[in-house]
């Protein structure tokens, strides 16, 4: 199963002889398919326990639990599916991935944690299955990812800072006044990091100043009427 | 909207709590750089909420927590941290913390959960 476009679903049934199948239809729809797909199919599936999301935002989500449910690795993304809850991740928004350990029922055990894009949110999700699995789908989600790999010596003190407000949703003039730099020295550190291709332009913002003539009609604007 | 006191160790992130709080409407009481100091600053200030980081010199985030809970059981405290100190996190529950928030974080998450703990 893949999706080549938003609105395009590829079926490849398994022969002989092999079928290929293709859905047409609104991506909303297309995910809904989809979902009913990987429930009821269990070929891609493996069994784990899953808990998403952890973290959101930074902001430790405080009822999250540990759902036993299996994930389904695709081309496009992974899904993890528990009785109550299915969550997508497309490859796209994976924003990193870690073979970790966390503290479950008073043992430290490996996890698989994911960062991902859902909107403009920052989630942490962790999955938990045997070792195997675990470096199967994290070997998977590093190769499928490694067009975002760094050498993590890119970035200077002062642009990694720059790059850490963005990250909270500081705004150029906030960024500016918080770390003492001009907008032309904040300019070369954005084209850095969107030369590195780690932040893309939202809008330009534009720094005016009145012309005579508005200068003019703000004086005139501003003077008392007559009596 | 509350008077927080913001304690962390690294003026830049201070820093930046203090812009995300402000742009939430917030007050700030005050600010801390060490655990001795954040207790000194509760007594002193009384304020309705603590941002803690965790690891900080002479007294770290989780006895600075336990020393302001003792000083004020209903103290309402969120535990600040690094990636990868999510273990830290049931010490600071068990230790009275009221949220928890990790590093690197992004601001209308932060002021959501700022805004839960004040109205609960």
């Amino acid at each position: 199963m893949s999706s080549e476009r938003k609105n395009i679903l590829t079926l490849t049934l398994k022969g002989p002889p092999e079928t290929t199948l293709s859905l047409a239809t609104v991506p909303k729809a297309l995910l809904v398919l989809k979902k009913m797909i990987i429930i009821s199919c269990s070929a891609y599936r493996l069994a784990a326990y899953f808990m998403s999301p952890a973290i959101r935002g930074g902001v430790m989500v405080t009822d999250a639990q540990w759902e036993k449910g299996s994930i389904a690795v695709l081309k496009t993304g992974i899904w993890f599916v528990g009785e109550e809850k299915q969550v997508s991740i497309p490859l796209n928004d994976v924003a990193g991935i870690e073979l970790t350990k966390r503290d479950v029922q008073k043992k430290q055990v490996d996890v698989v944690k994911t960062d991902h894009l859902e909107n403009t949110d920052v989630v942490t999700s962790f999955v938990l299955c045997p070792l195997s699995t675990l470096h199967v789908l994290f070997n998977f989600l590093k190769d499928a990812t490694k067009d975002m790999d760094m050498r993590g010596d890119e970035l200077d003190p002062v642009s990694a800072q720059v790059g850490m407000l963005i990250y909270s949703g500081m705004d150029s003039h906030a960024i500016e006044t918080m770390l003492s730099v001009s907008n032309k020295e904040l300019e070369s550190i954005y084209d850095k990091l969107l030369k590195l291709g780690l932040i893309e332009v939202r809008y330009i913002r534009r720094e005016v100043q009145l012309t005579p003539k508005g200068v003019r009609f703000i004086t005139e604007a501003v003077k008392l009427p007559a009596e | 909207m509350g008077k927080i006191l913001i304690v962390d160790d690294t003026l830049f992130m201070r820093t930046l709590l203090k812009n995300i709080l402000f742009s939430g409407g917030h007050t700030i009481a005050g600010e801390a750089a060490d655990g001795d100091d954040a207790i000194e600053k509760y007594r002193e200030l009384k304020p309705d909420i603590v941002t803690m980081d965790v690891v900080m010199p002479k007294m770290n985030g989780i006895d600075a927590l336990k020393g302001i809970k003792a000083l004020d059981p209903n103290a309402r405290v969120i535990m600040c941290t690094a990636v990868g100190q999510e273990q830290m996190v049931k010490l600071a529950i068990k230790s009275g913390a009221r949220g928890y928030i990790v590093k690197p974080f992004q601001a209308p998450k932060v002021l959501d959960e700022i805004k839960n703990i004040l109205e609960s």
